[in-house]
C-alpha cells in the first residue's frame, strides 16, 4: 500500500534535512488532497516545495484517514498519557474519523488558493483553543519555513552522552531518537546537572509556548502535536502492534534494563556511578546518583511487586529469563526488515532502539543479557544503523559539545596544566607575601642612597613653603 | 461454604486463579499456561515465531492496559472503592480488620499507581486508555473470530476472561463497559466464545 515515493527516502536517509522538512510525512501519492494543494498552494508562497509541505504537513494530521497518529504516543503501556491531540478528540473514534475525511477535503479544497482560510477550520476541526492558537503560529509562519516556533523554538533539555550515545539515560535517547527521525527542530541541550534543567528532571521539553513537560511520552505527544510524528503512515493494524510492542519493552525489558545498570552492584559502582558522578558538577555528585539509585530501586520493586518468590536470585533469573525471551521476540519480529514497519522509522523505532542501544553499547563488566543481544545480530545491525545513520558524530560528541557551560569533566590537558601552575603561584605568593608582611623576612634596601635624595627633596619642600 | 473458604485461603496464601493437580498447586495464569504445556497441551503450537511474538505482545498490552486499568478504578476511583471495593476485600475479615486490610491494600495499590506513572491520572484519562486499548485489540481482532486465525490461543483467554468481567461486572459507573461495548467485534467476540465454551453452564450473561 505504501507508494514508497520520493518523500520517503530522504526520511530514511540521513535525517538532519533541516528544520523545513519532515518529508516523509507528506504522502504526494496517496492523498488526492495533495495534488490540488500542489498546485493551488505555490502560488501565494515564494518557497514552494517547502511550503508545500509546510501546509500538506500541517493538514495532513487532521485528515483523519489514520486512525492512529494521535494513540500511538500514548503507548508504552504504563506511561500513559491520556489525552490526544484535539484534533483526533474532534473526530472520535476510528470510524467517525473516517467518516469526516471527505468533508476534510471539502472543506480544504476550496479554500486551497490561499494559505491561511483553511487554518481557521483546521482550527475549528481541532476544535481546542490550544490548537487554534498553534493554528495562528501556523498562519504566521507559513509563508516562510517550518522553523515554526521563530519567536522560541523548542528547547529540549537531556542527560549528556557517553559510551558512544548520543544519551546516556533511556527517556532521554528515545526523545531525542524520536526528535532525529521526526526532524523536529529542537534545540537540545545537553547536560549532566538535572536540576539545571526547567522542571528538575530530565528529559525536559520546554514548548515554544514556554510551557515545560517531562514525561517522556508527554513529550512525544506534544511533538505530534507540533505535527512532527513519526507514525503518520502507519495503518491501524501497525499501530496496534505499536501499542502491545511497547507494553512488551516496558513489561520485560525495562526492570531488568533498570537492574543491569542500577542494582547490579558491579555494574552500577564500575559505570553507572562512575558516569554520573563524573559528569555532574560538585557537589551534586555526592548525593545524586545514589538519590537516583534509590528511585529506580523503588520503582523496580513496585513494578515486578506481585512476583515475589522466596529470594532475590530467584527474582532475579525470572527477571533475565523474561528479558532474554523479549529480546528474541523483538528479533524474531524485526526480522530482516530495516526497521519495524518497513522503510521508515516510528515511534516504536525510537523506543527500542533507546533500550537496545543502552545495554549494546555500554561496556557492562557483568552483561549477562548484553551477551544474549549481542547473539541477536539484526537487532545489533538495527542498533548500529540507527546510530549511524541518525548520529553520525557520535563519536566526537564523547567530549560531548556541551551548549551550556560545563562542569569538571571537559577540562583538558592545557587548562589543567594552567590551573596547576597558576595554583603553584599563588601559593608561593601568598607565602611570601606573608613572610614580608609578619616580619619575618626584611628587605634591607640600599637606605643611605635613597635617604639623601628624600632630604633634599624634603628641604626643596622646605624651602618652597617658606 | 468450602468455596468461600478457599478462596479465603487462596487470597492470604496464595494467588487466584490456581489450579489443584494432584499435590501440585498452580497459580496465575503464566505458570498454568507452562504446566499445561509441559502436558503436552498447547494452543499456540501452530504460530510461526513472529505470530508468538506478537501473541506475547498483545498478552502484555492486555496486562498492561486493562489490569492496571481495572485496579485503577477498582482502588483509585473514590465511588467504586467506597461502595463496592472496601466491603468486597474486607468481606472474610472481622472488624477492624476488615477497613484495615483494605485501606493498606488501597495505598499500596496507589503507590503502585504512581511508580507507574498512572498517579496523576484521572478517570477520564484512564478510560481513554482503556478505549484505546480496546481499539488495538479491535483492530487486531478484525472480522476473524479468533486473534489468530481459527484457532483460540491464551491471548483469546485473555482478552476474554478481561472484557467478559468488565461487561458483566456491576460498578457504579459503567463508562467501562460502554467503552468496550463501542467495539462490536470484541462484543461478538466474547459472546461467541461464551456459546461455543461455556454454553452448559446456563443461559449466557452476555445478552
Amino acid at each position: 500500500m505504501r507508494l514508497g515515493g520520493p518523500p520517503r527516502s530522504p526520511r530514511s536517509g540521513p535525517s538532519p534535512e533541516g528544520p523545513g522538512s519532515s518529508p516523509g510525512h507528506v504522502q504526494f501519492g496517496k492523498n488526492p488532497q495533495n495534488p490540488a494543494r500542489r498546485t493551488r498552494s505555490p502560488s501565494p508562497r515564494p518557497a514552494a516545495p517547502s511550503g508545500t509541505r509546510g501546509s500538506a504537513r500541517l493538514r495532513r494530521p487532521d485528515s483523519p484517514r489514520r486512525a492512529w497518529p494521535a494513540a500511538l504516543p500514548h503507548c508504552v503501556g504504563r506511561l500513559w498519557m491520556g489525552g490526544r491531540p484535539p484534533s483526533a478528540e474532534a473526530h472520535g473514534p476510528a470510524s467517525r474519523r473516517r467518516a469526516a475525511s471527505p468533508t476534510q477535503r471539502s472543506r480544504a479544497s476550496p479554500g486551497t488558493s490561499l494559505g491561511p482560510p483553511p487554518q481557521p477550520s483546521r482550527g475549528a476541526v481541532a476544535g481546542g483553543g490550544s490548537a487554534r492558537g498553534r493554528a495562528e503560529a501556523h498562519e504566521e509562519v507559513l509563508p516562510g519555513q517550518r522553523a515554526c516556533k521563530m519567536a522560541a523554538p523548542m528547547e529540549l533539555f537531556c542527560w549528556s552522552g557517553g559510551w558512544g550515545l548520543p544519551s546516556v539515560d533511556l527517556d532521554s535517547l528515545a526523545v531525542l531518537t524520536y526528535a532525529r527521525f521526526t526532524g523536529a527542530p529542537l534545540k537540545v541541550h545537553k547536560i549532566a546537572n538535572p536540576w539545571r534543567s526547567p522542571s528538575g528532571t530530565l528529559p525536559a521539553l520546554r514548548t515554544s509556548h514556554g510551557e515545560v513537560i517531562s514525561v517522556p511520552h508527554k513529550i512525544i505527544t506534544h511533538l505530534r502535536k507540533e505535527k512532527y510524528n513519526a507514525d503518520y503512515d502507519l495503518s491501524a493494524r501497525q499501530g496496534a502492534d505499536t501499542l502491545a510492542f511497547m507494553s512488551l519493552l516496558e513489561e520485560k525489558l525495562l526492570p531488568v534494563l533498570i537492574h543491569t545498570f542500577w542494582i547490579d552492584p558491579k555494574n552500577y559502582v564500575e559505570v553507572t556511578r562512575k558516569w554520573y558522578a563524573e559528569a555532574m558538577p560538585f557537589p551534586l555528585n555526592f548525593f545524586l546518583p545514589g538519590r537516583m539509585q534509590r528511585q529506580y530501586m523503588e520503582r523496580l520493586q513496585l513494578l515486578c511487586g506481585e512476583h515475589r518468590p522466596e529470594n532475590e536470585e530467584e527474582l532475579e533469573k525470572e527477571l533475565y529469563q523474561e528479558a532474554r525471551e523479549c529480546l528474541t521476540l523483538l528479533s524474531q519480529r524485526l526480522g530482516s526488515q530495516k526497521f519495524f514497519f518497513g522503510d521508515a522509522p516510528a515511534s516504536l523505532d525510537a523506543f527500542v532502539f533507546s533500550h537496545l542501544a543502552l545495554l549494546l553499547q555500554a561496556k557492562l563488566p557483568s552483561g549477562k543479557l548484553q551477551a544474549h543481544l549481542r547473539g541477536l545480530h539484526n537487532l545489533c545491525a538495527y542498533c548500529s544503523h540507527i546510530l549511524s545513520l541518525y548520529f553520525p558524530w557520535d563519536g566526537a560528541e564523547v567530549p560531548p559539545p556541551r551548549q551550556t557551560p560545563a562542569g569538571p569533566e571537559t577540562e583538558e590537558e592545557p587548562y589543567r596544566r594552567r590551573n596547576q601552575i597558576l595554583s603553584v603561584l599563588a601559593g608561593l605568593a601568598a607565602m611570601v607575601g606573608y613572610a614580608l608582611l609578619s616580619g619575618i623576612v626584611s628587605i634591607q634596601r640600599a637606605t643611605p642612597a635613597r635617604t639623601p635624595g628624600n632630604r633634599a627633596l624634603g628641604m626643596a619642600e622646605e624651602d618652597e613653603e617658606d | 461454604m468450602s468455596l468461600v473458604a478457599e478462596a479465603f485461603v487462596s487470597q492470604i496464601a496464595g494467588k487466584v486463579p490456581f489450579i489443584h493437580v494432584g499435590n501440585q498447586v498452580v497459580s496465575e495464569l503464566g505458570p498454568i499456561v507452562q504446566f499445561v504445556k509441559a502436558k503436552g497441551h498447547s494452543l499456540s503450537d501452530g504460530l510461526d515465531e513472529v505470530q508468538k511474538a506478537e501473541m506475547k505482545a498483545y498478552m502484555e498490552l492486555v496486562n498492561n492496559m486493562l489490569l492496571t486499568a481495572e485496579l485503577y478504578l477498582q482502588w483509585c476511583d473514590e465511588a467504586t472503592v467506597g461502595e463496592i471495593t472496601h466491603a468486597r476485600y474486607g468481606s472474610p475479615y472481622p472488624w477492624p480488620l476488615n477497613h484495615i486490610l483494605a485501606y493498606q491494600k488501597q495505598w499500596e495499590v496507589k503507590r503502585k499507581m504512581k511508580a507507574i506513572g498512572w498517579g496523576n491520572k484521572t478517570l477520564d484519562q484512564v478510560l481513554e486508555d482503556v478505549d484505546q486499548c480496546c481499539q488495538a485489540l479491535s483492530q487486531r481482532l478484525g472480522t476473524q473470530p479468533y486473534f489468530f486465525n481459527k484457532q483460540p490461543t491464551e491471548l483469546d483467554a485473555l482478552v476474554f476472561g478481561h472484557l467478559y468481567t468488565i461487561l458483566t461486572t456491576q460498578l457504579t459507573n459503567d463508562e467501562l463497559s460502554e467503552k468496550v461495548k463501542n467495539y462490536s467485534n470484541l462484543l461478538a467476540f466474547c459472546r461467541r466464545i461464551e456459546q461455543h465454551y461455556f454454553e452448559d453452564r446456563g443461559k449466557g450473561r452476555l445478552s
